[in-house]
C-alpha cells in the first residue's frame, strides 16, 4: 500500500463529489423543510415564526387525515394485491420455458412506462364518457356496475390502486422468481423424503424460505404507495372534492397551488416522520411473525 | 437471474410416480399443466391490453374512438401520431428527457463508482457514519423533499434549468448506485491492485485502468435502473421546470393532455410516441432490466 497521504487525497476526491452532493439535495431539504416548517410563508415576504401551529393545523384538518387514510388504501392494497399474486405467479412461473418467459416479460411490461402514461392510459379506461371499464360492463349485462369510477368517492381510491397494482406486479414477480430459486434443492429433497405434501411443503418449507423476502417486498410497498403522487396528480389531482388526496398531493396543492410554503414545509415533515413510522411498525411486526 | 431449468426435484418427482402408470400419469400432468397455462395466459393478456388499446386508440378518429372502443381502427389515422409530434413539441420535449437522462446517468456512474470505490477499498474515520448517510438515503420519501428543494433551488438561481433536474436525480440514486458497486466491487481480488501498484501505478490510474472495466457489468445494472428512473420521472420535473423548451417528455404529455383534452385520439397519439422508446429498450434488454430491478429493490 502507498503512503497514508496519498490515499488520503484519493479517498477525499473520490468521496467528496458524490457525498456533496447527496448531503446538498436530500439530507439537508430535510432540515429545511423541518426549519420552514415552523413558519408562516407565503413565498413572498417576510416569514412569520409560528412555532408548532402548522403542525397543530395539519392534524386538525380532515383533509389531512383523509389523505392519510387514502395513502394506507394504497399500502394495504399494495401489499394484499401486488405481494400474493406475485408470490402465485413467482410459483407456477419458477420454471424457465419459452412460455414462462413470455408471461414473465409481459407482467413486467408495465412497470417501465412512465406513471404519466399509466395514469393518463387508466383514465380514459375509466372515463365515464367512453372509458372501455364501462363499455365492456354494459355489454356483458353488469350495466348496473357501470359508474363514474374516478370520481365516486367510494371507490375512487379503490379504482387509483388498481393501476399501481397493475404497474408494479412485474418487479415483485422477479424478486420472488430470484428469490424462490435461491432455496436449495436439498431443502426441497429432504421435505420430499419427510414425505411433505405438496401444499404443506408449500406452507411450512417454502414461505418460510422466502419470508424474508417477503418483508423486503413489504417494505417496497410502503415505500411505493408514497409514490403514487404521479398516478393521482394525473389521474385527479385530488378530486373531486379532495378525495383521492395523498398526502404528498396534499403538499403540493398546500405549496404549489394556494402557495402555503412553511405549511407545505410542515407536510413534507409529516410525511418523513409517517414513512418512517409505517417501516418501523412493519419491521416490528413482521419481526414478532418471524420468531 | 439464471434460472435453474428443470430442477432435480421435478425429475426426481417423474420417476417416481412413473412407475405405475406411466401414460395415464403423463395426460393428468399435461391436462393439469394446461389448466395452469390457461389462467396464467388471461392474466398476461389482460396486463398487456391497455397498452393493446393505447396503440390501437392512437390511429382512430375520434368518433371512432367512441363508438367501437375495442375494435381496430377503421382508418389507420397516421396523421394523429404526427400532428401529436408537431403539436405537442414532442421532438424538443424527447430531446430535453434525453439530454437530462445521459447527462444525469453519466453524473451517476462517474461519481457513484468513485465513491463507492473509495467506501469499499479503504478505511477511514467517518466511513460507518458515510455509509449510513446513504442507507438513510434509500429510505427518504423522494416527495417529501420537493418543497425545501424547490425554495433551496429558487434561492441558488437554479430552478427551471437542466440542473434542477440533474442534480437531485443523481443525488437520489446516489445511495443505490453505491450500494450496488461496493457490493460488486468487493468481488474483484485485491491482488490485481496490489500488482499495479508494485508497477508504480496511482490509485487513480488503478481506478481508471482497472477498476472501471472490471466493472462494467454493474455500471450497466446502475445505468438501466438510473435511466427508466430518470427518463420516467414525473414529479422533479413537474415541480422544477416551468419553461416550455425545457419540458421533459413525462411533464409535456400530461400538459398535452390537458391542453388537447377533448382531441382523445390525438392525446393517444401523442402517448403512443412517448411509450414507443421504453417499449423497444424494454424488448431488448429484458433480462437485465429485471436482474437490475432485483438487485436494486433488494438492496433498498
Amino acid at each position: 500500500m502507498p503512503t497514508a497521504i496519498r490515499s488520503k487525497g484519493f479517498i477525499a476526491i473520490a468521496l467528496l463529489p458524490a457525498l456533496l452532493l447527496f448531503l446538498v439535495f436530500v439530507i439537508v431539504p430535510i432540515f429545511w423543510s423541518a426549519y420552514y416548517g415552523l413558519y408562516d410563508w407565503k413565498g413572498l415576504g417576510a416569514a412569520k415564526f409560528i412555532g408548532i401551529n402548522n403542525y397543530k393545523v395539519i392534524l386538525e384538518d380532515p383533509i389531512f387525515w383523509r389523505a392519510l387514510k387514502n395513502n394506507l388504501i394504497l399500502v394495504v392494497s399494495s401489499i394484499l394485491g401486488q405481494i400474493p399474486i406475485a408470490l402465485l405467479l413467482a410459483l407456477v412461473l419458477l420454471k424457465n420455458t419459452f412460455f414462462t418467459r413470455l408471461v414473465r416479460s409481459a407482467v413486467f411490461m408495465p412497470m417501465v412506462l412512465s406513471t404519466v402514461v399509466v395514469g393518463l392510459i387508466w383514465g380514459y379506461i375509466y372515463n365515464p364518457q367512453f372509458g372501455i371499464l364501462n363499455y365492456i360492463l354494459e355489454h356483458i349485462g353488469l350495466g348496473s356496475w357501470a359508474r363514474p369510477w374516478l370520481s365516486d368517492p367510494k371507490v375512487n381510491m379503490y379504482a387509483i390502486s388498481i393501476p399501481i397494482n397493475w404497474a408494479n406486479i412485474g418487479p415483485y414477480l422477479v424478486i420472488f422468481i430470484a428469490a424462490l430459486q435461491n432455496i436449495s434443492p436439498e431443502i426441497d429433497d429432504a421435505a420430499k423424503i419427510d414425505g411433505a405434501v405438496r401444499w404443506k411443503k408449500l406452507l411450512h418449507v417454502t414461505l418460510p424460505m422466502v419470508w424474508g423476502t417477503v418483508v423486503v417486498t413489504m417494505v417496497l410497498c410502503i415505500s411505493g404507495s408514497l409514490k403514487a403522487f404521479d398516478h393521482v396528480i394525473v389521474m385527479t389531482g385530488g378530486g373531486p372534492a379532495q378525495s383521492t388526496e395523498l398526502l404528498a398531493t396534499y403538499m403540493y396543492n398546500n405549496t404549489f397551488k394556494v402557495y402555503r410554503y412553511g405549511y407545505g414545509s410542515a407536510v413534507s415533515t409529516m410525511i418523513m416522520i409517517i414513512s418512517a413510522l409505517l417501516i418501523g411498525i412493519n419491521y416490528i411486526v413482521t419481526r414478532r411473525k418471524a420468531s | 437471474m439464471k434460472l435453474e431449468t428443470t430442477g432435480n426435484s421435478a425429475a426426481a418427482g417423474n420417476t417416481g410416480t412413473a412407475l405405475k402408470t406411466p401414460i395415464t400419469q403423463n395426460f393428468w400432468r399435461r391436462a393439469l399443466a394446461g389448466l395452469v397455462r390457461l389462467p396464467l395466459l388471461i392474466y398476461a393478456i389482460l396486463t398487456l391490453y391497455p397498452l393493446y388499446w393505447l396503440f390501437i386508440s392512437a390511429f382512430k378518429t375520434n368518433e371512432d374512438f367512441f363508438k367501437r372502443p375495442y375494435g381496430l381502427p377503421l382508418v389507420w389515422m397516421k396523421e394523429n401520431i404526427t400532428r401529436a409530434w408537431d403539436l405537442g413539441h414532442m421532438g424538443r420535449a424527447m430531446m430535453n428527457s434525453a439530454i437530462v437522462t445521459i447527462l444525469a446517468v453519466a453524473l451517476t456512474i462517474i461519481l457513484g463508482l468513485l465513491a463507492a470505490y473509495a467506501l469499499a477499498r479503504f478505511n477511514f474515520r467517518f466511513k460507518k457514519v458515510v455509509v449510513a448517510l446513504f442507507l438513510a438515503g434509500l429510505l427518504i420519501p423522494i416527495h417529501s423533499t420537493l418543497v425545501p428543494l424547490f425554495l433551496m433551488m429558487k434561492k441558488i438561481g437554479l430552478l427551471d434549468t437542466y440542473g434542477a433536474l440533474i442534480l437531485p436525480y443523481t443525488a437520489f440514486e446516489l445511495p443505490i448506485a453505491i450500494f450496488l458497486a461496493m457490493a460488486y466491487m468487493a468481488s474483484i481480488p485485491r491482488e490485481i491492485e496490489e500488482a499495479a501498484m508494485i508497477d508504480g501505478t496511482g490509485w487513480w490510474g488503478i481506478f481508471g485502468r482497472m477498476i472501471l472495466p472490471l466493472s462494467t457489468p454493474i455500471i450497466a445494472t446502475i445505468s438501466i435502473l438510473a435511466f427508466l428512473r430518470f427518463w420516467n420521472d414525473f414529479s422533479f420535473a413537474l415541480v422544477f421546470i416551468n419553461s416550455q423548451s425545457l419540458k421533459t417528455l413525462p411533464l409535456s404529455l400530461s400538459l398535452f393532455s390537458d391542453g388537447f383534452g377533448t382531441d382523445y385520439a390525438l392525446t393517444m397519439g401523442a402517448m403512443a410516441i412517448a411509450v414507443i422508446p421504453t417499449i423497444v429498450i424494454y424488448l431488448i434488454l429484458q433480462e437485465q432490466i429485471m436482474k437490475g430491478m432485483v438487485a436494486g429493490s433488494i438492496k433498498g
